[in-house]
């Protein structure tokens, strides 16, 4: 049975031309870039980390697109991690997206959230707008039989 | 269960993660009299239709793509 | 020895045993009593195909006793049968069938009309299977998705073969409905199918035991129910291999006790060792039928076998004797047990929900009647996309003169023959008029004959078909259903748990959780008009409107002048569809360097942000929209003390200079950066702050804590009800309906109608060329309203109350309503009930505006 957890993390959005977000070179600091849409990217990393690509992404995209907005969302975010060798099975109690691979992520319903899903080392990683934490978080641990990190 | 709807970005999906957005249309009439008819009277082909959806739970942007109404399957 | 109990006797179960097995052993031929004539029925399809055998299991109705595996301990029930299916007094209807033709109780009970809900009463006593007890647990069974290549639905030779074949293509899961070893009757099946099991399971096919496929959809996608969880398979291509039962023999004593179809009659003996009679008649047509016969004879029994066709089988508690047509004349044979191989019906239910060319057929389904051999061919041939078609089998037992056709549901070949006369000519409209196929066994004995009976009287050929197959093809319990389904997403505010510490009954509010109340709707009124209270109205849609062509987008979607509104200054936003109707309303606030931040009501935000979305992608615009609903908290800060409370919080300018009303600032409270929104909803000076969810926790705190000397306490949306209603605000949906558009509203002042063009200009020039046939209004009350009630001039109904409370602050009991224009006028006195309404300006309270503008 894998373990719920909260991860809190850093989330910055960019939105952009398509064209701009195609050439855009990632920024550092293990940010794990998503391009969630042809005009958008949000790049996730640790919060201590925010700041830093916050303003790596604006310079960097500033040069490609001089309209490009870029915006710290991470309140508007709740990652919650499943723990364990049997994460993806405990997906499929939640979701009919398949796991994605290594580096890359998935979006979709989630218990019928918008959710994006990316691959950890130590199992999945649920990222869902920070209204519906208790929600999925609930169903992982009713459906998925998943169970509360011990803390 | 399943209606297979295509999303550019995140693939083929469930209709469930979806909102549907009726058969494509102009988005503006010349006059009043044929915005009547843009607004109210559609085609509804039995047969491929236009037509615009939004991947609510998924990329949250539009899709127009084709979908024959009489078999529900939707243009790749 | 285990032993199971049934009806409170204790029978011995042997290795390997199904509840039926058990009970017939035990000398058990009345399993259940049919649902109108309450006739004996025993065991008969021994496959799960049937409904003679439904038992109620340790509490739970309906489970089918030849394919329940029997447990030590088990409680068993008949369920049919009053007081028991051994003596049931209702026996009595089976002579009284003649006065109970089908249909009757749809004309006999008919008139007087009071006497129908009695007698549907006692109908309903008098039949039904099963008896739900009151304490049964709730439970909710586990929905888990998958997604694979192809799907295989039966684990006999055709589908193991199928699914062997199919995994050195891609992944396979094999979804196999039986009991483990229940399946094969004779050693060369037994190791056909022990072989195959290996070879799928090395290539490295799933096998799903126990799970039942109950449906196939469109995808193609199919619903598996397992003894513990559904499971929602995806997949490219589906194989149906659910193989065929004997076909369903209709004769005068066909359902009586003692009358077997073949491959039930071989579990029976050849699995469970269990001897169905000392003197049986085998009546086969079919090869397999003469194998029959040899198995039989193995338990010592006498076996007669004959070929031909069945006209008669008599008894009374059970069969007794036989007569056959057969090739040499008309024979009859005393027996204690019938046998019926008379030819083949698939199991094609699944197959024929579907149209999808990526479903197909494999093994008997399709042939039935296969050897071994063939089965296995036919599997690998559709996992290779070649499919055998469906054929028919040649031989079919046509419906007889007598006899029951659907035995579920006691419906005789006579039946069908009085309905057809009465005009019901059609198989489907045969099936809803005589409810044959609609009992617990789907038509899977009779929906041929139901068909061909069709086909007989001459029907056209679009009134002759099977009845439509339909999921699900086993009944699910209701807690099967419901495992996997969460339509009620429960989305939480930050401040949440806040509001469930202070006591707040929480609603569903949409998707939303909100606070209702935290006790005292009465005195969170007083409080708001009175001093200063709290709202957590973070559930607001939020976004953010930057980009070259914000301000373009803005004015081509919405009908107010964007350009007049200065940065700084905010004004209420009204959202039009295409049909001039209103879909939402808001507020939109310019945010000086020429983007903007628009809010719209909590249940509209998903529909506000597909909707801008469209037209960015139409109107080939660039705009970033960022939907900041989630990232936002937002707390109103509402009452005459507002600015007094604020003050003691933050050094910023909160005079109605800085922030002009409607308007908004920057400003930091305690620390925590907002955005003041001036707004009016309430009606009293207000302080909408929007600030980074992170920091909601606190700032609800910091704000309680200054409140303590105006004795703030916060509102939830009882309070909020009423205090808006008092300022005469719309609540959309309930005020309003799909097809209002501002003027029937009284919110014409909302559109900017000089302006050249915006989303629904054109449907409003058009509705505004017509008379005004329906108005929302004011109105004030004589007494007590009611909410949903209809409003009346000279009795005839015009309009209906939308939302009405007793308002202190208004001077009574006020509300709002729609009325409908009579001979051209609004009537301005109504009644509703015995209260008089009377028209009347909105708002009730404070129509100046004074207080929210101080």
């Amino acid at each position: 049975m894998p373990e719920v957890h909260d991860r809190p993390l850093g989330v910055i959005v960019c939105a952009a031309d398509p064209a701009a977000l195609d050439r855009l070179v990632p920024p550092g600091h293990g940010a794990r870039v998503l391009r969630v849409a042809p005009d958008e990217v949000l790049a996730v990393v640790a919060p201590d980390f925010a700041d830093d690509v916050r303003r790596e992404l604006a310079d960097r995209v500033a040069a490609l697109d001089h309209d490009a907005l870029v915006l710290d969302v991470s309140d508007g975010w709740a990652a919650i991690a499943l723990v364990g060798d049997d994460a993806e099975r405990a997906l499929s109690y939640l979701s009919a997206l398949e796991a994605p691979a290594a580096d890359g992520f998935a979006q979709g319903d989630v218990a019928r959230i918008a959710a994006k899903i990316l691959r950890e080392p130590d199992g999945l990683l649920l990222l869902v707008p920070a209204y519906g934490r208790d929600h999925v978080r609930t169903r992982a641990i009713e459906d998925a039989g998943a169970v509360e990190a011990r803390a | 269960m399943s209606m297979l709807v295509t999303c550019p970005t995140c693939g083929r999906r469930p209709f469930t993660e979806f909102s549907f957005g009726g058969e494509l249309r102009d988005v503006v009439s010349p006059d009043t009299a044929s915005d009547f008819e843009r607004v109210y009277l559609h085609d509804n082909a039995a047969g491929p239709q236009r037509e615009r959806w939004f991947h609510l739970l998924g990329c949250r942007r539009w899709v127009t793509l084709t979908r024959d109404t009489g078999t529900n399957r939707v243009e790749a | 020895m285990p032993w199971l109990r049934l009806d409170g006797r204790r029978v011995e179960i042997h290795d390997g045993d199904t509840v039926a097995a058990a009970a017939f052993r035990a000398g058990v031929r009345t399993f259940t009593r049919s649902l109108k004539a309450h006739r004996r029925r025993g065991l008969y399809c021994g496959t799960g195909d049937c409904a003679n055998c439904l038992v109620t299991v340790d509490g739970l109705p309906g489970e089918r006793a030849c394919v329940t595996p029997a447990r030590d301990g088990m409680q068993v029930e008949r369920e049919t049968g009053w007081p028991s299916a051994e003596r049931d007094a209702l026996a009595i209807n089976d002579r009284l069938h003649r006065f109970m033709p089908v249909g009757f109780y749809y004309k006999v009970f008919a008139r007087p009309r009071w006497l129908w809900p009695v007698a549907e009463r006692v109908i309903r006593r008098a039949t039904g299977t099963g008896t739900l007890p009151p304490d049964a647990p709730t439970r909710r069974t586990p929905t888990r998705f998958v997604r694979v290549r192809t799907l295989v639905i039966g684990g006999g030779v055709a589908g193991l073969a199928a699914a062997a074949t199919a995994a050195g293509e891609g992944s396979v899961v094999l979804a196999d409905e039986a009991a483990p070893g229940a399946r094969a009757t004779d050693p060369a099946a037994r190791d056909a199918i022990a072989r195959l099991t290996a070879e799928a399971r090395a290539a490295g096919a799933e096998i799903l035991e126990q799970h039942a496929a109950i449906g196939i959809y469109e995808g193609p996608a199919a619903a598996l129910l397992g003894p513990d969880e559904l499971v929602e398979v995806e997949a490219e291509h589906v194989i149906v291999a659910t193989g065929a039962l004997e076909a369903h023999g209709v004769f005068p004593g066909n359902d009586l006790p003692g009358v077997w179809l073949g491959r039930g009659a071989a579990r029976m003996t050849a699995i469970h060792g269990v001897t169905i009679g000392e003197r049986v008649v085998v009546v086969a047509n079919t090869e397999e039928g003469a194998h029959l016969s040899e198995a039989l004879r193995a338990t010592g029994a006498t076996v007669t076998l004959v070929t031909g066709r069945v006209l008669e089988a008599r008894g009374t508690r059970q069969v007794s004797s036989v007569t056959v047509l057969t090739p040499e004349g008309r024979r009859a044979f005393a027996c204690d047990a019938l046998v019926l191989s008379l030819g083949w019906a698939p199991r094609d239910t699944l197959l024929r929900m579907t149209a999808e060319p990526e479903v197909v057929g494999a093994g008997d389904v399709v042939r039935p009647g296969s050897t071994l051999a063939e089965a296995e061919a036919s599997g690998r041939a559709a996992a290779r996309g070649q499919a055998d078609q469906p054929t028919e089998a040649t031989s079919w037992p046509i419906a007889e003169h007598d006899g029951y056709v659907c035995v579920c549901e006691d419906v005789s070949m006579h039946d069908l023959e009085r309905a057809w006369d009465e005009g019901w000519t059609s198989s489907e409209i045969l099936k809803r008029y005589t409810t044959a196929t609609m009992g617990p066994c789907q038509g899977a004995l009779c929906s041929r004959h139901l068909a061909e009976h069709a086909r007989a009287k001459g029907a056209a050929p679009a009134a002759r078909g099977r009845t439509t197959a339909r999921p699900p093809v086993r009944a699910p319990r209701l807690g099967d259903l419901i495992g996997g389904v969460h339509e009620q997403v429960e989305r939480r505010t930050a401040l949440h748990d806040r509001h469930v510490a202070a006591g707040a009954r929480m609603d569903h509010s949409g998707v939303w959780l909100r606070p209702g109340t935290y006790g005292d709707v009465g005195e969170e009124i007083r409080v708001v008009r009175e001093r200063v209270s709290v709202m957590d109205v973070s559930t607001l849609g939020k976004f953010l409107v930057a980009g070259v062509d914000a301000r373009t987008l803005l004015d081509q979607v919405f009908p107010l002048d964007v350009g007049a509104i200065a940065p700084g200054r905010a004004r209420y936003l009204l959202a039009l569809d295409e049909a001039g109707y209103v879909m939402d309303d808001g507020l939109l606030a310019a945010l000086g360097d020429g983007s903007y931040f628009l809010t719209s009501t909590s249940g509209g935000a998903d529909r506000m942000e597909a909707w801008l979305r469209n037209w960015i992608d139409r109107l080939d615009l660039h705009v970033h929209l960022v939907n900041q609903t989630a990232q936002l908290g937002a707390i109103n800060v509402a009452g005459p003390n507002a600015r007094d409370l604020l003050a003691t919080l933050t050094d910023d300018d909160l005079s109605r200079a800085a922030i002009p009303y409607p308007g908004h600032a920057d400003i930091v409270v305690a620390g925590v950066p907002c955005r003041a929104i001036a707004v009016g909803f309430v009606g009293e000076l207000s302080y909408e702050l929007h600030h980074p969810r992170g920091r909601s926790e606190g700032l609800w705190d910091v704000l309680l804590a200054a409140g303590e000397p105006w004795d703030i306490r916060p509102h939830g949306l009882d309070a909020l009800d009423v205090l808006r209603l008092e300022k005469g605000h719309v609540y959309l949906a309930q005020d309003t309906m799909p097809d209002d558009h501002p003027a029937k509203l009284g919110l014409r002042w909302a559109v900017a109608s000089q302006k050249e063009t915006f989303v629904g200009k054109r449907a409003l020039e058009r509705m505004d060329a017509l008379p005004l046939e329906r108005r929302l209004v004011g109105l004030r009350f004589d007494g007590a309203p009611q909410r949903g009630h209809p409003l009346a001039v000279d009795g005839a109904i015009v309009g209906r109350i939308t939302s009405c409370a007793v308002s202190e602050a208004a001077g009574g009991p006020v509300g709002l309503g729609w009325v409908r224009a009579v001979d051209g006028a609004f009537p301005d006195q109504l009644t509703a009930g015995a209260v008089t309404a009377t028209v009347s300006p909105t708002p009730f309270y404070d129509p100046e505006g004074m207080r929210l503008r101080a």
